[in-house]
């Protein structure tokens, strides 16, 4: 029996809502063999990580046995990856909180009182309350990353009449998609499955899994001899896959990516006809370009200047399935947004947009909106003056370091609540010490998690919420070249005293005034969204496949007529932008070099890993037996001069910080570079697999930003490297 | 009637990532306790700085035409069937070991806790309930494919007739039925 063969008997499983009962590897079999008693199939969506791909919950006598991929999903296509099986653990970690609790001791001492629901809303509404009647409404703060229930979360902000709500985009992706935001007037994707030729800086694609981009790229490298140029001062799994890898200088992408433009532009590889009719702002670039010849960037990058312009021909020989890829993790240096801005000119002027193997704008499915009672929007501007900070970004999901310096400045007003939905800022933020400062410095802390995070550790009422195989979510849809609808639906009923994020914004608001703002149940909620889907009864259909994903995609080409305006100021592609000029940041992007670590002192880079997701999942005992502990990646030359040797305990010191921990001597990273595994070093004692072990890479990191969107530069941080 | 069913298993290793999925699944489907493990990827890193290669091979017992572990069990309980797939019988075995020691691929293990030897058995009771075994079906490159040797029709067979490929240790002798793609 082949794959194919197998495939289809397994989705006919899912399908049938019972997989022993429905099928059989043949007739006789399926006759000879009952099913299994006691065993239920329920499809579902994961969240161990930010891809929500489709899974396939076993369910033997109330237990769930085992996770299985729901190939139904063409995001995730038929997988599940090392963190989606090791779900279960999550569920049925005997470390989980298990029970709303209250503070006892000081902040950080990890002494607490097990709490009735009644007890811990009423005492988190009558400190919120008392925040809210001496600072008003805008002195609470209300910080989330991103699921399916932090529309809840939200709305309870807004209904509280906070104006701050801080989301994860200036920890993550702000400014590459700012960047093409301001380009494109809109965020595409990139259409790897159909690319001949990629480049790549740092985006650890094949580690830093994004659906189906991950799988696409191995396919393309190994099945269609598509090119790869891989740009990333480690050498990753990507790299050690990649056709040309390239240890560039960190921080130097820009001058790599200038000296492409000018050779294509200079040489007139540039797609005319697309740049003609689509684009503005041309006429200035190929000007602003002449300095930035590839032996100048050579010197830059320390990528010979013959490879850059072989490699900017074969680029446009292959346009328009051809792209600079441009990554999610774009919090890397204070000059990320023009880096970012480069790409996707580079990008327009090969006319790869809207084309097959090319950057593609995202199919989107309309979900339908549940009605609940408008509330009044908040009336006080924000705490981190993203408006005069940051004019371009995206105003709600705020620019987090320069929330975190205002309110530790208590300008231009004091913030003396924070709320924390399923985050963990302490170790999401750079510089740990100011976070902590931050958190010393409320009257009240909640937060609503389903582990004891380190933030969750400092605070002083939690409320746990059910993990994602015990409850019902909104419907979601995601975006893509084919777009997805998700369902998550419950598994298994709650095994503690949990709850879902809506039901605690429903307790909360109710002692908050502010019921009426909550009136619905999640059923009522689903229903209104799934009603829009165009297909016979949606959610019937969604409780027994999980997902659905329409016909017709990809869709190439739909905004490739002449008049089609693009949601820019102009109407156009952007290459020269006049709301960048108007901010008063650079309109076409301009290289400034940046600063070299001194001698003796590495440049500290961070990184993702296949098995873990964020700060969190380190605790997860079959994730953590992958990678038990993070020891500072530190090149064998370099380590050798320092008199280093590997499993030593070194010290590693910035100006935020120092920590202790184990040094993993290696070929595989440049010698002015150190990196480290997020995650570990935890300050929570629940926390028990990464509790004193290793080092959180927050500790060490400064505190410095993006210009243009706000978001976080986290590569900008030299450390010096001692043993102890 | 259809032919007997010789099971076996083609990796392609190029297209390992070293996510380890297919470890993590092969625990959660056979409850393999945290200590031990069915399957496994192995890494190797050649070179200085920055001249450097990186492989990654996905490994697991080779489920043997001739399998050393059958030989030597003293009891029965390691056994091969019609189907090619080595099992362990847990109510035959005593516990003695011997199988571990001639393995050439080190592919068992001892549970202390149940006094039993352990190996990967293709999720035999997966394959009943016409599933891929779980290390097959979680991958996110599809790097096993897994099939039936003796349906010429299957895409195992078509791609071990189209690409070129080794058995590990063939000098064991044993026979080994895990195709490396080359």
């Amino acid at each position: 029996m082949d794959r194919r063969r197998f495939l289809q008997i397994a989705s006919g499983g899912v399908a049938g809502g019972s997989l022993a009962s429905s099928v059989g590897c043949t007739k006789a079999k399926r006759t000879s063999r009952a099913p299994e008693r006691g065993v239920r199939e329920v499809a579902t969506t994961c969240e161990m990580c930010v891809n929500k791909c489709s899974l396939v919950a076993v369910v033997k006598d109330g237990v769930i046995r085992k996770l299985n991929p729901n190939p139904r999903n063409p995001k995730s296509r038929g997988m599940l990856c090392a963190r989606g099986n090791a779900g279960l653990q999550q569920v049925y970690d005997p470390a989980r909180i298990k029970r709303p609790l209250i503070r006892e001791g000081a902040r950080g001492e990890g002494k607490w009182r097990p709490a009735s629901w009644d007890e811990a809303f009423d005492y988190a509404a009558s400190r919120l309350g008392a925040v809210k009647a001496k600072y008003g409404p805008q002195g609470s703060l209300w910080s989330s990353c991103e699921s399916f229930q932090e529309v809840f979360f939200q709305n309870l902000a807004l209904a509280f009449g906070s104006p701050n709500l801080v989301r994860h985009p200036s920890l993550c992706l702000s400014a590459v998609n700012l960047a093409y935001s301001l380009t494109f007037g809109t965020v595409p994707s990139f259409d790897v499955l159909n690319a001949q030729y990629m480049i790549m800086s740092g985006s650890n694609r094949m580690e830093a899994f994004i659906t189906p981009d991950t799988m696409d790229l191995v396919h393309a490298t190994t099945e269609r001899k598509a090119r790869l140029i891989y740009l990333d001062p480690r050498f990753t799994v990507t790299a050690s896959k990649a056709d040309e890898w390239y240890p560039i200088r960190p921080g130097t992408d820009l001058a790599f990516i200038l000296a492409l433009l000018n050779v294509i532009v200079g040489e007139k590889l540039y797609n005319q006809e697309f740049v003609g009719t689509y684009t503005i702002g041309f006429d200035k670039l190929a000007e602003h370009l002449s300095p930035y010849t590839p032996a100048w960037a050579e010197n830059e990058t320390e990528i010979p200047a013959r490879d850059i312009t072989r490699i900017a021909h074969e680029f446009a020989d292959a346009a328009p399935r051809a792209f600079y890829y441009a990554g999610r993790r774009s919090s890397g240096y204070c000059e990320e947004f023009q880096m970012r801005r480069a790409q996707a000119i580079l990008n327009v002027i090969v006319g790869n947009w809207d084309r097959p193997g090319g950057v593609v704008p995202n199919g989107k499915i309309a979900l339908g909106e549940y009605l609940f009672l408008p509330w009044d929007d908040p009336t006080a501007p924000r705490i981190d003056e993203i408006e005069t900070n940051f004019p371009l970004a995206v105003k709600g999901d705020g620019a987090y370091l320069k929330l975190r310096e205002n309110v530790l400045a208590e300008k231009p007003y004091p913030v003396k609540a924070w709320m924390i939905h399923k985050h963990d800022p302490l170790n999401a933020i750079p510089d740990q010490n100011r976070t902590l400062q931050m958190l010393q410095q409320m009257d009240f802390v909640g937060v609503i998690d389903i582990e004891m995070s380190d933030t969750a550790w400092y605070a002083d009422v939690i409320f746990p919420e059910s993990t994602y195989l015990e409850r019902q979510d909104p419907i979601q849809m995601l975006p893509g070249l084919q777009p997805v609808v998700v369902f998550r639906q419950p598994v298994i009923a709650p095994l503690y005293d949990t709850k879902t994020t809506l039901e605690i914004a429903q307790g909360l608001a109710k002692r908050l005034g502010a019921s009426q703002y909550f009136d619905y149940t999640i059923e009522q909620w689903i229903e209104a969204q799934a009603k829009e889907l165009p297909i016979e009864q949606p959610l019937e259909y969604l409780k027994k496949f999980g997902t659905w994903s329409p016909p017709g995609f990809p869709q190439y080409g739909s905004t490739l007529s002449p008049n089609h305006r693009f949601v820019t100021q102009s109407g156009k592609i952007e290459i020269y932008s006049d709301r960048l000029a108007e901010a008063g940041h650079d309109p076409l992007p301009v290289y400034h070099p940046p600063a070299q670590p001194p001698h003796g002192q590495f440049r500290l880079i961070l990184g993702r890993n296949a098995v873990f997701t964020h700060a969190n999942s380190t605790n997860n005992p079959w994730l953590n037996k992958l990678k038990p502990d993070n020891g500072l990646w530190l090149n064998a030359s370099a380590a050798a001069t320092a008199g280093i040797r590997a499993g030593d305990r070194i010290e590693v010191s910035s100006k935020a910080g120092s920590v202790r921990m184990k040094a993993h001597v290696t070929e595989e990273i440049r010698p002015d570079c150190v990196y480290m595994a997020h995650g570990f070093g935890k300050r929570s004692q629940w926390q028990r697999l990464v509790h004193n072990n290793g080092a959180s890479d927050a500790q060490l990191i400064e505190t410095a930003w993006d210009k243009v969107s706000g978001g976080a530069a986290m590569h900008e941080t030299f450390v010096t490297v001692r043993k102890v | 009637m259809a032919a007997q069913r010789r099971y076996a298993l083609a990796i392609d290793a190029r297209k390992c990532i070293d996510c380890k999925a297919c470890v993590v699944a092969c625990r959660a489907e056979n409850g393999v306790p945290l200590e031990y493990s069915r399957n496994w990827v192995h890494e190797e890193m050649r070179g200085t700085w920055p001249c450097l290669v990186a492989t990654f091979e996905p490994g697991q017992c080779q489920h043997c035409d001739d399998p050393a572990c059958v030989r030597v069990c003293p009891t029965g309980a390691s056994r091969k069937r019609t189907d090619g797939i080595v099992v362990v019988d847990d109510t035959e075995c005593v516990g003695c070991r011997y199988c571990i020691v001639a393995c050439p691929y080190d592919a068992r293990f001892f549970r202390e806790d149940r006094g039993v030897v352990e190996k990967c058995d293709f999720c035999a009771s997966r394959l009943e309930a016409g599933r891929l075994p779980a290390c097959v079906e979680t991958c996110p490159s599809k790097v096993r494919v897994f099939g039936d040797l003796n349906d010429p029709n299957g895409r195992l067979r078509k791609l071990l007739a189209t690409r070129r490929y080794e058995v590990k240790k063939p000098e064991s002798g044993t026979g080994p039925q895990i195709y490396y793609l080359l």
